[in-house]
């Protein structure tokens, strides 16, 4: 009996931290298919006995959720991929070239970025953005995320390249390959897998940003996914039901890019924090 | 890791995918209803027999609005009628819309635009003191001349909060008023009469109260919903030109009588005359509580009445609303009828547009198009917005039909004088503390009437010295 | 070797792009920061007057600021003595347990990877007074509705919870990973010797992941420094400022309200703050363990 309630006892703990995670997700999935607020109020731990599906019809149309989903989409892929060109071209000149006292300082110089609360400079940013003509336009987001990303990206791409055998290079002068051709032939290819990470850890980070793109943005058709499900809360707060629905939209697609790729994920934003 | 994937997919993303899936094909089609309409307007526009000496390549107009959600889709409809006008009258034109929420773009986006030197071409726009700013800097189109070729130099009822250094800088779209909306159902149901004087609206919300229902709805997580009624209690209290003599130094915030008005708020706090958990609610939600049959009185501006029309949020209390203004204090000071009116939001225009003709054509049609006597009776007709532009009597009377309509009018009629919105008077600073903080802490019961009084007159000290 | 490797300017070019960037929005933000911090600027007029260091006694002064500085330091504090605690816990619980391990990480890793604003909305539901989760839980219990996100006394600790429920498991799988890779014949050996699961936990896995939970606190406080999103999305700072933290402060003051130099005080004051927090955990607490590789 003793060992039966020991090994119990660990799992009735964690399953009762589980219900805390998924229970407002069930709760909002409940919510989203009632008719009103005062459904809500009678029946909140349940299903409802007629579904309203309509629900989310409207909430797909007020919130626009497609448009909003695909600005997301979009400017996360595009500010991903260029930090890591970037931050790999860099990583690649500092881990790689022969220019040891430039290479460690301009390294140096861009751990001290790690440190800067990026949330502070956001004022500075704002102004160096309208200075550039591109307030109001995805570029508006696009370069400052890339920027963002630089410091992260550099540190756990030069850790990663730093440890691949000097005989690459050597290799390669034999096949009479050329800066260039080593970095996209040789180095880029076997840093693959340290790529992936920072894509994903970048990604997220673009994903889920709010701050920027909540003050930098004003056109509606422009606006992310956040940002667009916030204005939405506010212009219909009054009818739960309806801003379920929305929620649901927008931590759905989330969701089932975890299911897929949740092991990747996991392993990328962990070892990145802890890394960086 | 499989096995839990699995698990963790049947507690409910499998729930969820399928709920996503049917909503989506069935919003997809509405979305492609909607965009429609746009389209259509575009390709009228460009299908129109163009002179050849005219430009017709294709160009853009981006116009900021505040009628977004849905107790604003009539102002919408409106707006988007006089874009279509535009259009088809403008080869080549493609005026672009872009909705945001009216405090938010007041208070942060046009703001933002505005120091980044890039506002929209047209934009909703506050007369007092934002017009003044922004025209200071050199932001505003200046209107005069565009009103003079236009002939609406004296077309309209009052230009002064759009006014700097004797030009003209934005047009009202319309006037408000502020006051009580209240259930005239409920009224009849229990035998209550609109009050007329300060003792019978005590009484009146203390039966209510008694009954079990809320006396006044309330949302105050922005600071300016509460202080409607909060600016109305010291203008009757101190006088309705009070909040003038803040700014001049001639009256303080922390005098007897202005602090007599905060009292009186958080004394109805304290009767508990308010929603509950109001510090939570958003201005939507304001509505819903009065519609709703919940709250009882509303107080609120006029353009609330719109919400009271076919196929709005409030169409099922169409004929129960009535609307009442605070009746006389005794032993206030000034005009006891006085009432918050004004004529303070517009369109206002960017500087930029001037260097471009075919822009500036386009705004002076939207003008043209947007501020004359069909549109304005449009705006108070299907929309309940005061008009802005004077109207011969006979029009107004044959056109208001609506009984709240009347109401308002009436009620506006009736008083002898009215004062601006405190936030047209006051500097940023002041607002920000009272709206942000002030108000919030009487209703949260975390300050005193004295000493709201006190610190805000600190706050207002503190910017008088700085405009100096 | 490669003649191509020394060249500079190949060298240059391959920095070049990165290093604009950083320099754009990394280094010229900060002494664009420092410079308006010292200026009476509004943002949009033209001329820019210096006002020397009167913006910094400005800030030191108000109330309003320092309750922002107190509710950045309520998300420290809540971070690690009530979060930490739960962290180690609930990671010893899952490396301990033999079935379902792959489910318990799946799930307490899902909210982290969801977007802030889209946690706020969904918790300022379950806060909701009259209809949310919360307050129809405790109804059942017979308890008087909780205006949590409207009354001062609750609304910042509603915050907090959010946010730990958003970020707990995240450092829960952080930790995991730490405990998962301490070889397995150090906890059977002292079973052998007869520890109980409890003693293997405290005197053996404790120790060893300390560098780990020295990580998660400073991620916390990082964190805790840059909090500004969440309460955008529940409170906006409200009621009556009572949410308020340093971000937000600055973005009222900065945008809504003209005052482009004292928002720039405020970046500045946040930047200084986050150093000194770092560097005092560092020298009281860090150094005394082994220095770790973060």
């Amino acid at each position: 009996m003793a060992r039966t309630w020991k090994k119990g006892l660990p799992h009735l703990f964690l399953l009762l931290y589980l219900v805390v995670i998924l229970f407002p997700f069930l709760f909002v999935i409940f919510s989203s298919v009632k008719t009103d607020n005062n459904a809500i109020a009678l029946n909140p731990f349940g299903l409802p006995k007629k579904l309203a599906f309509d629900n989310y019809a409207e909430a797909w149309v007020k919130a626009k959720i497609s448009t909003y989903f695909f600005n997301s989409l979009y400017i996360s892929i595009l500010s991903s991929v260029a930090s890591i060109l970037f931050g790999a071209m860099f990583a690649f000149a500092v881990t790689r070239m022969r220019h040891g006292r430039w290479g460690a300082a301009l390294f140096g110089l861009i751990l001290v970025g790690m440190l800067i609360p990026n949330n502070a400079l956001m004022l500075p940013i704002y102004t160096l953005v309208r200075k550039l003509h591109i307030l109001d336009t995805h570029l508006a987001l696009i370069i400052p995320y890339v920027a963002n990303a630089i410091p992260f990206t550099v540190i756990i791409l030069a850790a990663f390249m730093r440890s691949l055998p000097s005989e690459i290079e050597e290799a390669a002068v034999m096949d009479g390959l050329r800066s260039g051709g080593i970095f996209a032939r040789m180095i880029v290819p076997l840093t693959v897998p340290a790529m992936v990470t920072v894509f994903i850890v970048n990604f997220l980070g673009n994903w889920n940003e709010f701050l920027l793109a909540n003050y930098f943005l004003s056109n509606d058709d422009l606006r992310t996914l956040p940002v667009g499900m916030v204005q939405f809360r506010d212009q219909y707060q009054m009818n739960y039901a309806q801003m379920s629905a929305g929620i649901v939209f927008s931590v759905v697609p989330v969701i089932v890019i975890y299911a897929v790729l949740q092991e990747k994920i996991i392993e990328g934003v962990t070892a990145g924090s802890v890394k960086g | 890791m499989k096995k839990s994937m699995v698990l963790l997919l049947t507690l409910f993303i499998a729930a969820a995918t399928l709920l996503s899936a049917c909503g989506s094909s069935n919003g997809n089609n509405n979305g492609k209803n909607s965009a429609a309409p746009s389209n259509a307007s575009n390709d009228s526009a460009s299908a129109e027999p163009s002179e050849s000496a005219v430009d017709t390549s294709p160009f853009e107009l981006t116009l900021r609005h505040t009628q977004v959600g849905a107790d604003k889709q009539k102002r919408l409809a409106i707006l988007n009628d006089v874009v279509k006008k535009v259009e088809a009258d403008v080869p080549g034109l493609t005026i672009k819309l872009d909705g945001v929420e009216s405090d938010v773009n007041r208070k942060e986006k046009l703001r933002g635009e505005m120091a980044a030197g890039n506002p929209p071409d047209i934009f909703d726009l506050f007369g007092s003191p934002d017009s003044q700013v922004y025209a200071k800097e050199g932001m505003l189109l200046n209107l005069s001349p565009i009103l003079e070729e236009l002939g609406l130099t004296d077309s309209f009822s009052s230009l002064e909060p759009f006014t700097y250094e004797d030009n003209v800088y934005g047009l009202p779209i319309g006037g408000s008023g502020e006051g009580f909306f209240y259930n005239k159902a409920y009224f009849e149901e229990k035998g209550l009469k609109v009050p007329a004087t300060w003792a019978e609206l005590e009484d009146l919300l203390g039966k209510i109260k008694a009954d079990g229902k809320v006396p006044m709805a309330a949302a105050s997580k922005a600071g300016w919903v509460p202080l409607m009624l909060a600016n109305h209690l010291w203008a009757r209290y101190a006088g309705p030109d009070v909040t003038q003599k803040f700014v001049s130094g001639e009256a303080k915030w922390s005098d007897p009588n202005v602090v007599k008005a905060f009292a009186k708020y958080q004394e109805w706090e304290d009767k508990g005359y308010f929603k509950k958990g109001e510090l939570g609610f958003e201005y939507a939600e304001y509505t819903t509580q009065f519609t709703s049959g919940e709250a009882v009185l509303m107080y609120d501006g006029t353009w609330k009445s719109s919400v009271f029309k076919e196929g709005q949020s409030g169409a099922n209390m169409i004929g129960k609303v009535g609307f009442f203004n605070l009746p006389p204090v005794d032993g206030g000071v000034g005009d006891q009828t006085a009432l918050m009116r004004d004529v303070n939001n517009g369109y206002g225009f960017s500087a930029a547009v001037e260097k471009d003709p075919r822009k500036l054509q386009a705004v002076k049609l939207f003008i043209k198009y947007m501020y004359n006597e069909e549109m304005q009776i449009r705006g108070l007709v299907e929309d309940g917005v005061l008009p802005s532009m004077k109207l011969s009597e006979d029009v107004l009377k044959e056109s208001i039909t609506d009984d709240l309509m009347k109401e308002i009018v009436n009620v506006l009629n009736a008083s002898q004088s009215s004062f601006p919105a405190f936030d047209s008077l006051v500097q940023g600073d002041v607002t920000t503390e009272i709206s942000n903080i002030q108000i919030q802490k009487l209703i949260g019961k975390q300050t005193t009437p004295e000493q709201m009084g006190k610190e805000l007159q600190a706050v207002q000290e503190e910017a008088n010295a700085e405009s100096e | 070797m490669n003649k191509a490797l020394r060249s500079p300017a190949v060298f240059l070019l391959f920095t070049l792009p990165a290093l604009i960037l950083f320099v754009m929005f990394f280094i010229y933000p900060i002494f664009s920061s420092l410079y308006y911090s010292f200026t009476s600027w509004n943002g949009v007029s033209t001329h820019v007057k210096w006002i020397g260091l009167d913006n910094y006694s400005k800030a030191l002064e108000q109330k309003r600021f320092w309750v922002s500085v107190k509710n950045n330091g309520w998300f420290i504090v809540f971070s690690i003595f009530i979060q930490v605690p739960l962290i180690v816990l609930f990671s010893l619980l899952i490396s301990h347990v033999k079935k379902l391990k792959g489910l318990y990480k799946t799930t307490v890793f899902l909210p982290s990877i969801m977007s802030t604003a889209v946690i706020g909305i969904l918790w300022g539901f379950i806060y909701e007074p009259d209809i949310g989760l919360l307050n129809q839980i405790l109804g059942t219990f017979g308890i008087k509705p909780v205006y949590w996100l409207s009354d001062e006394r609750y609304a910042m600790l509603s915050i907090l919870i959010t946010n730990a429920w958003q970020w707990t498991g995240f450092y829960i799988v952080m930790v995991l990973a730490a405990i998962l890779s301490i070889p397995g014949e150090l906890e059977e050996a002292a079973a052998i010797d007869g520890a109980s699961a409890f003693q293997r936990a405290t005197q053996i896995v404790l120790p060893l992941i300390r560098p780990i939970i020295s990580v998660v606190i400073m991620l916390s406080i990082a964190g805790a420094m840059k909090a500004a999103d969440i309460v955008l999305v529940m409170t906006k700072g409200g009621p009556a400022g009572s949410t308020e933290v340093m971000a937000t402060y600055m973005i009222k003051y900065a945008i809504t309200n003209f005052k482009y130099g004292y928002g720039n005080t405020i970046a500045v004051l946040i930047f200084i703050f986050t150093v000194v927090v770092t560097v005092l955990y560092q020298l009281l607490v860090a150094r005394r363990n082994e220095r770790i590789e973060y």
